[in-house]
C-alpha cells in the first residue's frame, strides 16, 4: 500500500482498518471500504487480465464492473468483478485467462496475429473439413478461457436468502434523482423500496465538491441521503444492483451483505405498483486506437480513484473528454496536486464558460475540437497523440494515465427490460426513452438533464408521478415541481463523437473490450452483409460478455450507423437482457428450500426408526428396515399384521343437492351405484382418457359423501372438481379433509384380532365384509372412519381419524398389536405389497400416453353413460379397440435372484418397445417379478420379453415372460377373509 | 412469466398464485352424439392468440376459485380488447 491523499470528507474509506489480502501469491495490503480492484491498484498492479481472443493486457478502466477487464478469481470463485467486490481480509485472488502472470502472459503473442482473426472468425475458419471443428474447438477452449471452477470446492451455501417485497412505489438509482423520488412518494404516505448498486447513495453527486446554492455537490447528496435513510417509509438497499424488470413491474435484484451482515448476497423480488427509474448515466468509451491499455481509464474511475479512495491514478494525466464533468475532473484533479498536462475536449462549442476559464488560470493545456487518436506504450500508457477531430494537427505527450470518455450514454437496461421504446436523442447524444410502459417513470441524469437542480426537480416529479400512479392526489405538489422545473436549464448537449480521430482501419480501436471487437471488425461485419448492431453483435462478437450494454453499448450502435451512413437518430441499440448485471447461480437459488408436510405421526415414525423420503409434498417413512429391502416388514403383513402411517392420503367430503352430478362428471364409473356403509373403488380421468387418480366413494347420508385420492392428487382435487363443473350452476360442497386428517393402515392376517381388540364394533367378515365402511368408535371414544380396503393384498382396514387424534389410535393398536408382535411398515414395503398384488399406483404404471383402459381399469367405466359428460368418456370410446396402444403387463423374470431396475427399457433388438414401471425380487413369491408397459404387440400372454438399462454402463439384460399383472392371491382370498 | 392476475375475490397478485385454466372457449360439448372429430377439436385443439382474450384462472395458493379474466397474451397485460374498452368509455 501506498501513501494515500490527504483525508477528505468525500472519502469513503477507513484508514484505521488495514486489510491484508494476497494476489498471485503475493501479499498486499488496502483499506477498509476499498474494493478489491482499487485496492490491487493501489499497491501498484496495472495488468489485471488478458483479453478473450487477443491476449492484450487490460487494466482497469472502471470502477463498478462495466467490462471483463477486471475479473478475478477470489476466494477459488472465477469470474468475481474485482471493481464491485468489498476487500476483506484475508482475500486471495488470482488471475484468469492466463498462463502465467497477466503481465508476462505466454499466449500475448497472439496479439500481433490480430489481421489473421477477422471478424467472424470463429464461424468460417476451422469448419473445412467440418471433421475437424472438434479439434480446434478444444484448442481454441483451452486459450480462451473465462474461469475454471474448482468442483472439489466446499460451497457454504448457509449464507444466501431471498426476500419477495411488495412496494407502492420501487425506485432504482440512488443518485439525487432517485432520493427525491423516494422522499417524494414517501411524503404521500407511500411504501418505497430503493435501490442502488453502490454501498452508499448520492450517485454521480458523491465525489463532485463544486458547489451549488452555496453547498459543495457531495455535501448536499450526503445530506439527502440522511433524509433518505432516516425516511422509516422507505426501505433501502444498497450494493443491490437491479438484474430486471419484468411483466407488470415486477423488478429482480440482488445484494451483498456488509460486514457483519448475515447474509453474503440475497436474492430480491419487488412487486411494485409503480416505479421510478432513475439510473442514471455512464461514460461513453472514446474508441480510438489501443483505447484499452492499461492506463486508460474512464473519467470517473480516475477522479473517484483520487476522491473516494484518496489513490493517486497517474503520475502525468492527460485527459480527452467530450463533456463539462470531464472538465470538472481535470480541474479537480489538477487541484488536489496532480500533474494534468493537457484536456483535449471532442466540443468545439457549449462547453461550461466558467470551468474554461479555470482551467485556463491553472495553467492546464486545453484543446477544444480535439480528442485521443492513439496511445502509445507496450503493457501500459507511455504517451498519447491528441488529434484535432479533422486531423489536421497532431501532438504528442509523454503521460502514464489517460483518461479518455466520448461524454455519457445512458444506464438503458433496466428500462429496457421493462419494454420502454428508446429513441437517440441528437441534441443529449444518449439514447432516451421515448415510450413507458405503464405506470412507469423516468428521472435524472438518464433525460439528458445536468444541472444539480434539474435533475432534483425531475426526481421529485417522478416521485409525485409514481405517487399518482397509486391513486394519491398530488396534484398540488405536482404543479409546483414542473413550475420549478420550468424555471431551471433543461436537457444539456452531449457529445456525438463516434471515433477518434486518425482511426484508419481502427485495427485496435476497441469498441467492445470483453470480446476484443474493434472498430475494424465492425467494419468487416458490414461488409459481408451483418450491417445492423444486432448482426454486428454476433458475428464481429460485441456486447456479448459482462460488461453488454455498458462498455460498447451505445458506441456499437453510433459506429453502425456512421459505417452505413444512415442517419444516427434511427440507429438502435442491441436488445439488453437480463441479468443486466451478472450474478451467481447460486444467488438465483437462494436457500435450498426443503419444504415438506409432516404426517400427524412424523415424530412417532422417527423415534420408531423409520428412514423418511421427500414424496410428493409429502415426508414419509419409507423403510423400516436398515437393509432397504423391507424384508422383515414385508413377511410381518403377509404373515402377521403391520401398522402404515397413510396420512398423506387425500381425504373429501362433498355434500349439497348436486353433489352426485359432481362425482358423476369426474369419476369414470357410475357413481349412483356407491351405496352407504359400501366403498366404492373408482378412478379420474382428464379430457384425453389418462388415468389422473384413483380413490374409493362411500356414500355418507343423502347427497354427502367422503372419498379418497392419492396422496399427489389431493392438492389439486377441488381445482379439478370446480373445472369441469364451472359452466354448470350446481349447488355443491368441497372440503378438503387432507390435513386435518390422519391415516392409519392395519394390515395383515391378524388385522382384524388387532382391530377388534380396541372396539366393541362386530368386524366379522360378515358384519363387515371387504370394500365395507363403518364409522367406529375406537378406545375411549374416538371416533374413525374405517374402510375394509386390500390394496397391499391382505385382510386390512383404514382408519381415518382427525389429525389430532392420530397419535392416540396409533399408541392403542399399538398398544394391541403387542401380543402379535405388530411391526410398522413404510412406503417401500407397500409398493412391494401392492405390487405384488398387481395394484396400479397412478403416475407409476401409468402416464400420459396410457388410458384407463390400457392399465386393465377399464371395467371401472360406465361406457354407457353420455349423460353425465364424464371427463374423458369420449377420449376413452374412441381409443377402446384403436390398435397400436401401450399397454399394463405382468412379467416373471427368468434369471433368479436378479431383476431390472425400475425405468429400463423393454426391446425388441434396437427397438425400444416399452419400459419397467415397477420390478422387485419377491418376497413371497419364487421369482422377479413387475409391471411394464409395453407395445400392445408385446403383450400377450406367455410373450418372452427382454430389457435392459436405458443408459449408463450397466449392460446387463434380462428375459421375462408376459403374464397377467396378479402374482400374489390372484383370485383375492386373503382380502375378503 | 412474472406477471399479475387480479382475482375478484382476492384482488391483484402475483401469477405464481394461480393456475392457468385456459381461454374461455365455453361449455364442453355435450357427449351425445359427440363425433370424434367435434371431440378432439375441443380437447386438443387451442389457437394462439396475440389479442386481448377472456381467460380462465384458478386461485390456487388463494381463496380456490375459477374465474374469467382478460389478458393480453401478447403482453402479459390484463386489459380487454380495444372494441370493448372503447364502448365502455
Ligand atoms: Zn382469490
Amino acid at each position: 500500500m501506498r501513501a494515500r491523499l490527504p483525508e477528505f470528507p468525500t472519502q469513503h474509506i477507513d484508514r484505521g482498518q488495514e486489510i491484508s489480502f494476497s494476489y498471485l501469491g503475493k501479499r498486499m495490503s488496502g483499506l477498509g471500504g476499498d474494493s478489491v480492484a482499487v485496492a490491487m491498484y493501489d499497491n501498484g498492479v496495472r495488468i489485471f487480465s488478458r483479453s478473450l481472443k487477443y491476449h492484450r493486457p487490460r487494466g482497469l478502466y472502471s470502477l463498478d464492473g462495466e467490462s471483463a477487464n477486471t475479473l478475478m478469481n477470489i476466494d477459488g470463485i472465477p469470474n468475481e468483478n474485482a471493481e464491485k467486490r468489498r476487500l476483506r481480509d484475508g482475500m486471495e485472488v488470482s488471475a484468469q485467462n492466463v498462463r502465467g502472470r497477466p503481465d508476462t502472459d505466454f499466449y500475448s503473442f497472439i496479439n500481433w496475429f490480430d489481421r489473421f482473426m477477422p471478424a467472424g472468425f470463429y464461424y468460417r475458419m476451422f469448419h473445412r473439413p467440418y471433421k475437424l471443428w472438434p479439434f480446434f474447438l478444444n484448442r481454441i477452449r483451452k486459450m480462451a478461457g473465462v474461469g475454471t471452477l474448482d468442483i472439489h470446492r466446499e460451497f457454504d451455501d448457509s449464507r444466501r436468502f431471498e426476500i419477495f417485497l411488495n412496494a407502492d412505489v420501487a425506485v432504482i438509482g440512488g443518485g439525487t434523482a432517485g432520493m427525491n423520488a423516494a422522499l417524494a412518494a414517501a411524503g404521500q404516505g407511500l411504501r418505497v423500496c430503493l435501490f442502488e448498486h453502490r454501498a452508499w447513495l448520492g450517485g454521480h453527486m458523491d465525489w463532485r465538491v463544486v458547489e451549488f446554492e452555496d453547498e459543495p455537490l457531495f455535501e448536499r447528496a450526503r445530506g439527502l441521503a440522511k433524509q433518505v435513510e432516516a425516511n422509516t417509509q422507505i426501505r433501502l438497499f444498497t450494493q443491490a444492483p437491479v438484474t430486471g424488470i419484468w411483466g407488470n413491474k415486477l423488478i429482480t435484484a440482488y445484494q451483498t451483505g456488509k460486514d457483519g451482515e448475515y447474509f453474503d448476497e440475497r436474492y430480491i423480488e419487488c412487486r411494485a405498483k409503480s416505479v421510478v427509474v432513475a439510473s442514471g448515466c455512464i461514460e461513453r468509451p472514446l474508441v480510438c486506437n489501443n483505447n484499452e491499455r492499461p492506463g486508460v481509464m474512464q473519467v470517473n474511475t480516475a477522479w473517484r480513484l483520487a476522491r473516494t479512495y484518496a489513490i493517486t491514478p497517474g503520475k502525468r494525466i492527460v485527459f480527452s473528454i467530450g463533456d463539462d464533468l470531464g472538465l470538472e475532473a481535470a480541474l479537480d484533479l489538477a487541484e488536489l496536486g496532480l500533474k494534468v498536462l493537457a484536456v483535449a475536449d471532442a466540443r468545439s462549442d457549449k462547453q461550461n464558460a466558467d470551468l474554461l476559464t479555470r482551467l485556463q488560470s491553472a495553467g492546464i493545456e486545453y484543446l477544444p475540437g480535439w480528442a485521443a487518436s492513439n496511445v502509445k506504450g507496450g503493457k501500459h500508457v507511455r504517451g498519447v497523440e491528441l488529434s484535432e477531430l479533422n486531423g489536421s494537427q497532431t501532438c504528442s505527450f509523454k503521460c502514464d494515465l489517460l483518461v479518455a470518455s466520448a461524454g455519457q450514454q445512458a444506464v438503458i437496461g433496466p428500462l429496457s427490460t421493462a419494454g420502454a421504446k428508446f429513441r437517440y436523442c441528437t441534441e443529449t447524444g444518449l439514447f432516451q426513452p421515448t415510450e413507458m410502459p405503464p405506470k412507469m417513470f423516468s428521472a435524472g441524469r438518464m433525460t439528458g438533464l445536468t444541472h444539480p437542480g434539474s435533475i432534483d426537480t425531475s426526481g421529485t416529479i417522478a416521485g409525485l408521478e409514481a405517487a399518482a400512479a397509486c391513486d394519491r392526489d398530488v396534484s398540488t405538489n405536482l404543479d409546483a415541481a414542473r413550475r420549478a422545473a420550468a424555471k431551471l436549464p433543461g436537457e444539456t448537449k452531449g457529445c456525438d463523437l463516434v471515433y477518434g480521430p486518425g482511426i484508419g482501419a481502427g485495427r485496435k480501436a476497441f469498441i467492445c473490450f470483453d470480446g476484443d471487437g474493434t472498430f475494424k471488425n465492425a467494419v468487416q461485419s458490414a461488409s459481408q452483409g451483418f450491417d445492423a448492431p444486432e448482426l454486428a453483435k454476433r458475428f464481429g462478437g460485441f456486447g456479448l460478455g459482462p460488461g453488454q450494454y455498458q462498455v460498447p453499448g451505445q458506441n456499437l450502435a453510433m459506429a453502425m450507423s456512421n459505417i452505413n451512413g444512415t442517419p444516427i437518430e434511427n440507429s438502435q441499440f442491441t436488445t439488453v437482457r437480463p441479468p443486466l448485471v451478472p450474478l451467481t447461480l447460486a444467488t438465483c437459488v437462494g436457500p435450498r428450500h426443503n419444504i415438506y408436510k409432516q404426517t400427524p405421526l412424523h415424530r412417532d415414525q422417527k423415534a420408531r426408526g423409520g428412514i423418511f423420503r421427500n414424496a410428493g409434498v409429502w415426508r414419509r417413512a419409507r423403510y423400516f428396515s436398515p437393509d432397504l429391502d423391507c424384508r422383515p416388514e414385508i413377511r410381518n403383513v403377509r404373515e402377521n399384521v403391520g401398522l402404515l402411517d397413510g396420512s398423506s392420503l387425500g381425504n373429501f367430503r362433498i355434500y349439497g343437492p348436486d353433489a352426485l352430478r359432481a362425482l358423476q362428471r369426474v369419476y369414470v364409473s357410475n357413481m349412483e351405484k356407491s351405496r352407504e356403509g359400501r366403498c366404492k373403488y373408482s378412478a379420474m380421468c382428464n379430457e384425453t382418457g389418462n388415468i389422473v387418480d384413483d380413490g374409493v366413494v362411500t356414500k355418507v347420508a343423502d347427497d354427502n359423501y367422503y372419498f379418497t385420492t392419492t396422496s399427489n392428487r389431493a392438492g389439486i382435487t377441488i381445482e379439478w372438481f370446480r373445472y369441469h363443473t364451472r359452466f354448470d350452476d350446481w349447488d355443491f360442497k368441497l372440503v378438503n379433509l387432507t390435513d386435518s386428517m390422519g391415516s392409519i393402515n392395519v394390515a395383515g392376517p391378524n388385522a382384524r384380532n388387532l382391530l377388534q381388540k380396541v372396539t366393541k364394533e362386530d368386524l366379522s367378515n360378515e358384519a363387515f365384509p371387504y370394500m365395507a365402511y363403518k364409522e367406529l368408535i375406537v378406545g375411549d371414544g374416538v371416533s374413525a372412519r374405517c374402510l375394509r380396503l386390500g390394496f397391499v393384498g391382505e385382510l386390512s382396514f383404514e382408519l381415518h381419524v382427525a389429525a389430532s387424534h392420530s397419535q392416540y389410535v396409533w399408541d392403542l393398536l399399538w398398544e394391541a398389536g403387542q401380543e402379535f408382535k405388530v411391526h410398522p411398515f413404510g412406503m417401500e414395503a407397500q409398493n412391494c405389497l401392492r405390487a405384488e398384488k398387481g395394484h396400479v399406483i397412478v403416475g407409476t404404471e401409468s402416464e400420459q400416453r396410457v388410458t384407463l383402459l390400457d392399465i386393465g381399469l377399464g371395467f371401472l367405466w360406465d361406457s354407457n353413460d353420455t349423460s353425465s359428460n364424464k371427463v374423458g368418456a369420449p377420449a376413452l370410446r374412441a381409443c377402446e379397440n384403436q390398435q397400436g396402444r401401450m399397454k399394463l403387463v405382468g412379467f416373471r423374470v427368468s434369471e433368479s435372484g436378479v431383476t431390472p431396475l425400475d425405468g429400463d427399457i423393454v426391446v425388441d433388438g434396437n427397438d425400444i418397445v416399452g419400459y419397467v414401471c415397477t420390478t422387485r425380487i419377491s418376497e413371497s413369491l419364487d421369482c422377479s417379478y413387475g409391471m411394464a408397459l409395453v407395445k400392445d404387440g408385446y403383450a400377450t400372454r406367455g410373450e418372452k420379453i427382454r430389457m435392459c438399462q436405458a443408459l449408463g454402463k450397466r449392460h446387463d439384460e434380462y428375459t421375462a415372460t408376459v403374464v397377467p399383472p396378479q402374482f400374489y392371491d390372484p383370485d383375492g382370498q386373503r382380502l375378503r377373509t | 412469466m412474472s406477471f399479475t392476475i387480479t382475482c375478484p375475490i382476492c384482488g391483484e397478485r402475483d401469477v405464481y398464485e394461480f393456475h392457468f385454466g385456459g381461454r374461455d372457449r365455453g361449455p364442453p360439448p355435450s357427449h351425445d352424439n359427440l363425433t370424434i372429430e367435434e371431440y378432439l377439436r375441443y380437447a386438443q385443439f387451442r389457437t394462439t392468440r396475440t389479442e386481448a382474450q377472456l381467460e380462465w384462472w384458478f386461485h390456487s395458493n388463494g381463496c380456490g376459485s375459477w374465474f374469467t379474466t382478460w389478458r393480453n397474451p401478447a403482453n402479459n397485460r390484463e386489459e380487454k380488447p380495444q372494441e370493448m374498452s372503447n364502448d365502455q368509455q
